[in-house]
């Protein structure tokens, strides 16, 4: 197999980021299809096409389009996550800055679907270029009548906002996001069955509907084609449909988005990429910084699906797809994956707060020379004392990477604990400077 | 089960495979305890919404198959914000959550200073209590700890030690949820997340001492009581507040015979668990050094120390030839039986002359018992607070009527002249033009043209119009006090309380002291008026009173007219002055009288809404000093006023038969006994 372009085909092409350009691809037949249908046809459609959330968690989409109130007795919001903060994920930034209107499409059929009012997208701060692009998007949709009041004649109103994120990880979990864009703390509150789903009382208590960028981008793919077209794509694994774009990066010749069919193998998608460059492949961390690392013998079995990567102990995750050669030093990607996450949490809760930060200084002394035997135990039930214990999951993905790596590569914890140095570069002193 | 008869689902549930029907949506973390079961907890509160941030209450659960098997979720639970549901299984003892426990207070200790030896907390805390209980006894963390700053003022009263703060959210949880000031907040994020005001202004709040009793460790400390004792060096000693006419049960924590600190005793009748800043920091005149510890008497231009027996002598002598013009100022903090006994010794002299601050002559009203009671506010669907802030003046009702706002929905119209706290939850705030508030109860009652109102008292025909709605509901109480007629005239008071009555609405002219509601009855009960002080100072100057007695009461700090005091003072032919700490007034006295406290003396207090609460005392008088009803027993035994007044249980018996308040007090069931202490839940 190779690439299957299917959002991104057009993305090269800067006529796609106008309306009348994205028109001539096909462009806006999905949500005329849309609103000639029952609301309920649509998201049939979705069911049909076996799509699952792209932010990281596989869910079923049509679950969540499902289960905003039928009979709408106030008002409904749906909201975009293009927080995208996972780190080596880089897919939805791709996607808005050069597929606008897929997304203001998609978020159009999701919001005629589940009866919404209105539309907020949530961008990464540093997204300065992808909400620049949105926004000329979403003005022209306007102008064109695919937003706003009575879409297309149809008696459909729907109105979309761009609202820019201030530089928290944590504001892409979806609940810390609806608090943020109500302009409390970013921090996450509780959930099912502590509180009422998000479809029940959302952002600002209303019943909302979330999803991730990719998960928008493939509604109008859906519509347009049919739910049975889109299974198709990727009918070779057990429950995963469609297309998802990967973001590789790391020791790859060519570092970029790449598209595929869900089946494809993962060292397909290296070779893709180029292969690696200077050296073997020693590990990769195929969907972003929180998902377990897999070695070399892993990534020629693992075949990309939601339930065939977890064969390999691993996810698809939000697509961030990073290859190590064998010059990398574990411990020291373990340092400073576990830096990103401590620096990143919230606060909230104890066990992500406090364990965390103790997760970067018992490897903060190990790089400096000063590890003790029993530290990579000690790391170990840490990392479990975090995970399942903290109040969202960012708690769980701090824990998962530390755990992994110690699981994956414990010769090279104990090397580095027994002689304070790198078993790998033979540096004692930190590789990489946060 | 009450829950069962109000028609609230019961579900069935198990805890430790014991079956259990609690009310669906219950929080486990309070299910258990219908079994005796306590799991640990550090970020829940009963009266705040729960957040589940701490991770302390872990539990493991699981839900019943239709198979009878239990299937149970790989992940455990926040117990405190779990709702119960129908075939909920909870486990609170597994080996998973006694390690998970073991986790959360390892995680909790590794920043944590462990100054317990210096800590005021040490001894109540629930950080060591739970790290006992449930805690791993030693620690792997050997790596630098967080450091913050030691002794942060957050405010005059209230220092933090972010070292020892364990990030539970309760103070900032507080000041949304119950004070509503909404003085703090949390800064930064991670491990360098700390509860802070913001832009580290200070923590402007009336109710901030409230956060230091239910900050989990000593973090949030006394800035008046902090390094003074250790905790189990204190004894806690039931108390009633009577710094207003509110009631607050506290507890007074008193080391050697010394007054150290005060916190709130939980009464859900009254204060729930909180006090105001007032009542928690305001008691240290317990310690002041001028208390008054003998009786003096004068002779010549001096005062000089003489014996009891010769101070109430010569009271009593001279009462005997101007006793028919005699006349009492009852003190705001005076004890029931006190006042009734100044009362009863005005009606046996035949004068007839009493005084306080809770007056109503000018009203020309005479005393009515307050319609709704603290509890009762509470589920009101309109409350109407006129007059400046009630934050200031009834603090704890301030509470009840932002409870009833912000958990029952109640609509508050606030009406005053100047901006209050009531402004930033009220459905409505009237802001009138001072001296206009007559005028705007005529447009409310109907008897002017809205337009006509608008004009004259600056508040908007619209939202005039809005509150006559309103108003025209079910469920409506006024709150009122004698401030109304203190900046709008008696007769805006009075109109005030013909609107309620017109509108059949709760009509609640509260007291404003402590010893309001008992002389107000006593008063009325011996058929007399509580006359207001200026009135029977005026009298000393035109010379219908001959003697004076200041029962607790200091003229210079309780009357206006400076003037005024000072000349009737001097008029006066006998000034008796009893108080607790010297004052102005003493210098003018004919026989100065120490007065015990009522942690001292002991004596029973009637709050605003009528609860008649007994303050036993626990602390040594100062030097000769009696209590004030001791005083007014002897006086009346002496003069053979009265008999056989050997306690103050004794007093109230001949009260009850006088004042028919006091007879349903004493039978009712409105004396509230202590309950155990609230500190470190
Ligand atoms: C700490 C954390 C960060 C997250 N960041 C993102 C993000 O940047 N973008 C995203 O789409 N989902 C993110 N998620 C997942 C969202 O919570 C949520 O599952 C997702 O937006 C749902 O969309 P989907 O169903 O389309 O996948 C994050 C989750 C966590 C726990
Ligand atoms: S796991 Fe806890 S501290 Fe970490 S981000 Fe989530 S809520 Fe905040
Ligand atoms: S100061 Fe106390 S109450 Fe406030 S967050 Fe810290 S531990 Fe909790
Ligand atoms: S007490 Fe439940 S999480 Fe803090």
């Amino acid at each position: 197999m190779a690439e299957r372009k299917l959002l991104l085909e057009h993305s090269h092409e800067t006529s796609f980021r106008t309306r009348a350009g994205y028109e001539q691809t096909g462009g806006y037949e999905g949500l005329k299809k849309a609103l000639g249908m029952e609301r309920q046809a649509i998201i049939d459609e979705v069911k049909t096409s076996g799509l699952r959330g792209r932010g990281g968690a596989g869910f079923p989409t049509w679950i969540k389009w499902n289960g905003l109130p039928k009979e709408k007795k106030t008002s409904h919001f749906i909201i975009c996550n293009a927080d995208e903060g996972e780190p080596g994920t880089f897919k939805d930034k791709e996607l808005i800055e050069k597929c606008p209107f897929l997304l203001v499409e998609g978020m159009t059929i999701a919001g005629v679907a589940t009866q919404a009012d209105a539309g907020y997208i949530y961008i990464r701060g540093e997204y300065l270029d992808g909400a620049r692009s949105l926004r000329s998007a979403i003005d022209e949709a306007y102008k064109a009548g695919y937003l706003g009041k009575n879409i297309m004649g149809s008696g459909v109103n729907f109105d979309l906002y761009i609202h820019m994120g201030a530089g928290s990880y944590e504001c892409g979990e979806e609940t810390a996001l609806m608090s943020s864009l109500m302009g409390e703390r970013g921090m996450p509150r509780l959930k099912f069955p502590h509180a009422p789903l998000p479809t029940i009382s959302g952002v600002f208590e209303k019943p909302t509907l979330i999803n991730n960028v990719e998960t928008y981008c493939c509604a109008p793919f859906i519509l347009k084609n049919g739910g049975e077209w889109y299974a198709t794509l990727g009918a070779s694994t057990k429950n995963s449909r469609g297309t998802k774009i990967f973001s590789v990066s790391g020791h790859v010749k060519k570092p970029g988005n790449y598209e595929i069919e869900f089946g494809t193998p993962l060292q397909e998608l290296l070779e893709i990429a180029g292969g690696m460059v200077d050296g073997d492949l020693k590990f990769c961390v195929p969907g972003g910084s929180s998902v377990p690392m897999i070695k070399k013998a892993e990534v020629e079995r693992a075949i990309i699906g939601y339930e065939e990567m977890s064969e390999v102990r691993s996810m698809v995750g939000s697509g961030g797809c990073m290859f190590f050669n064998d010059s990398t030093c574990v411990v020291t990607f373990t340092w400073r994956t576990a830096q990103f996450y401590a620096n990143e949490s919230c606060g909230k809760c104890t066990p992500c707060r406090e364990g965390t930060r103790w997760m970067v200084q018992i490897l903060d002394r190990i790089l400096a020379g000063g590890g003790n035997p029993g530290d990579a135990e000690l790391l170990q039930q840490v990392a479990s004392q975090i995970d399942g214990r903290s109040f969202c999951p960012l708690g769980d993905a701090a824990a998962w990477p530390v755990a992994a790596a110690l699981r994956v590569f414990p010769e090279e914890f104990a090397y580095f604990i027994e002689n304070g140095s790198s078993m790998v570069t033979g540096a004692k002193t930190l590789a990489m400077a946060p | 089960m009450a829950a069962e008869m109000m028609g609230v689902d019961m579900v069935t549930i198990l805890v430790d495979d014991i079956e259990l029907q609690v009310p669906k949506g219950e929080l486990i973390v309070e299910s258990v305890k219908r079994l005796g079961i306590e799991i640990p907890i550090f970020c829940y509160h009963p009266r705040m919404k729960p957040v589940g941030m701490c991770r302390m209450c872990l539990v493991e659960t699981g839900t019943k198959q239709p198979d009878g098997t239990i299937r149970k979720m790989p992940k455990p639970q926040a117990s405190c914000t779990l709702p119960a549901s129908e075939g909920l299984a909870i486990y609170t003892q597994t080996p998973q959550i006694i390690q998970d426990r073991k986790g959360v207070l390892e995680f909790l200790l590794i920043n944590h200073p462990l100054d317990c030896p210096i800590c005021d907390r040490g001894g109540e805390c629930p950080l060591q209590n739970n790290t006992l209980f449930y805690g791993p006894s030693t620690s792997r963390h050997i790596e630098f700890k967080r450091h913050a700053p030691k002794a942060i003022p957050l405010s005059e009263h209230v220092t933090l030690d972010l070292e020892r703060c364990i990030q539970c959210g309760r103070c900032v949880r507080f000041t949304e949820e119950i004070s509503g000031d909404g003085q703090l907040a949390f800064r930064f994020r991670g491990a360098s997340m700390q509860p802070s005001t913001f832009a580290l202004s200070a923590f402007e709040s009336k109710f901030s001492g409230n956060t230091i009793e239910i900050c989990p460790v000593g973090a949030l400390t006394s800035s008046q009581s902090r390094f003074r004792a250790r905790p189990w060096d204190l004894e806690s000693s039931a108390g009633v507040c009577t710094l207003c006419s509110c009631g607050c049960n506290v507890w007074f924590d008193h080391r050697i015979g010394k007054l150290v600190r005060v916190n709130g005793r939980t009464n859900n009748a009254v204060n729930e668990e909180w006090t105001c800043d007032q009542g928690k920091f305001g008691h240290d005149y317990y310690n002041h050094n001028e208390r008054q510890a003998s009786v003096f008497i004068r002779t010549s231009a001096r005062l000089e120390s003489t014996s009891w027996t010769v101070g109430l002598g010569e009271i009593v002598t001279k009462l005997k030839s101007t006793g028919t013009s005699a006349g009492f100022l009852l003190g705001p903090k005076i004890s029931n039986e006190a006042g009734f006994l100044a009362c009863r010794a005005a009606t046996a002299l035949g004068s007839r002359q009493v005084a306080g601050i809770d007056s109503r002559v000018e009203l020309g009203a005479n005393f009515e018992v307050p319609a709704d009671s603290l509890l009762s506010l509470e589920q009101a669907k309109v409350i109407v607070s006129v007059g400046p802030s009630l934050a200031d003046t009834l603090p704890i009702v301030y509470l009840r009527v932002r409870k009833a706002a912000s958990q029952k929905g109640a609509k508050v119209i606030s009406i005053h002249s100047s901006p209050t706290e009531l402004d930033e939850f009220a459905f409505l705030s009237l802001c009138h033009k001072p001296g206009t508030l007559s005028l705007l109860i005529q447009g409310l009652d109907g008897s002017l043209a809205l337009e006509e109102v608008a004009l004259q008292t600056g508040v908007s025909a619209q939202a005039l119009k809005e509150a006559k709605t309103v108003l025209e509901g079910q469920g409506v109480s006024f709150i009122a006090t004698n401030q109304v007629a203190h900046t709008e005239g008696s007769a805006a008071l009075s109109d005030l309380r013909r609107l309620a009555k017109k509108l059949e609405a709760n009509w609640n002219h509260f007291c404003e002291t402590a010893s309001g509601f008992a002389s107000l009855a006593s008063c009325s009960g011996l058929g007399m008026e509580l006359q207001s002080p200026e009135s029977i100072l005026k009298k000393c100057l035109s010379g219908d009173i001959k003697f004076l007695w200041l029962v607790d009461f200091d003229p210079f700090e309780l009357v206006k007219d400076r003037e005024l005091v000072k000349q009737a003072l001097e008029e006066v032919e006998f000034l008796v002055v009893q108080s607790a700490i010297a004052s102005e007034a003493s210098h003018y006295a004919s026989v100065v009288l120490p007065q015990s406290l009522p942690a001292e003396g002991g004596g029973s207090f009637t709050n605003l809404d009528g609860q008649l609460q007994n303050f036993d005392a626990f602390l040594p008088k100062i030097g000769m000093a009696r209590a004030d009803w001791q005083i007014f027993a002897e006086l009346l035994s002496r003069m053979d006023l009265a008999a056989g007044m050997f306690s103050r249980q004794d007093i109230l018996q001949m009260a009850a038969k006088d004042v028919p308040y006091f007879k349903e007090a004493l039978t009712g069931k409105q004396d509230h006994q202590p309950q155990p202490s609230g500190a470190g839940v």
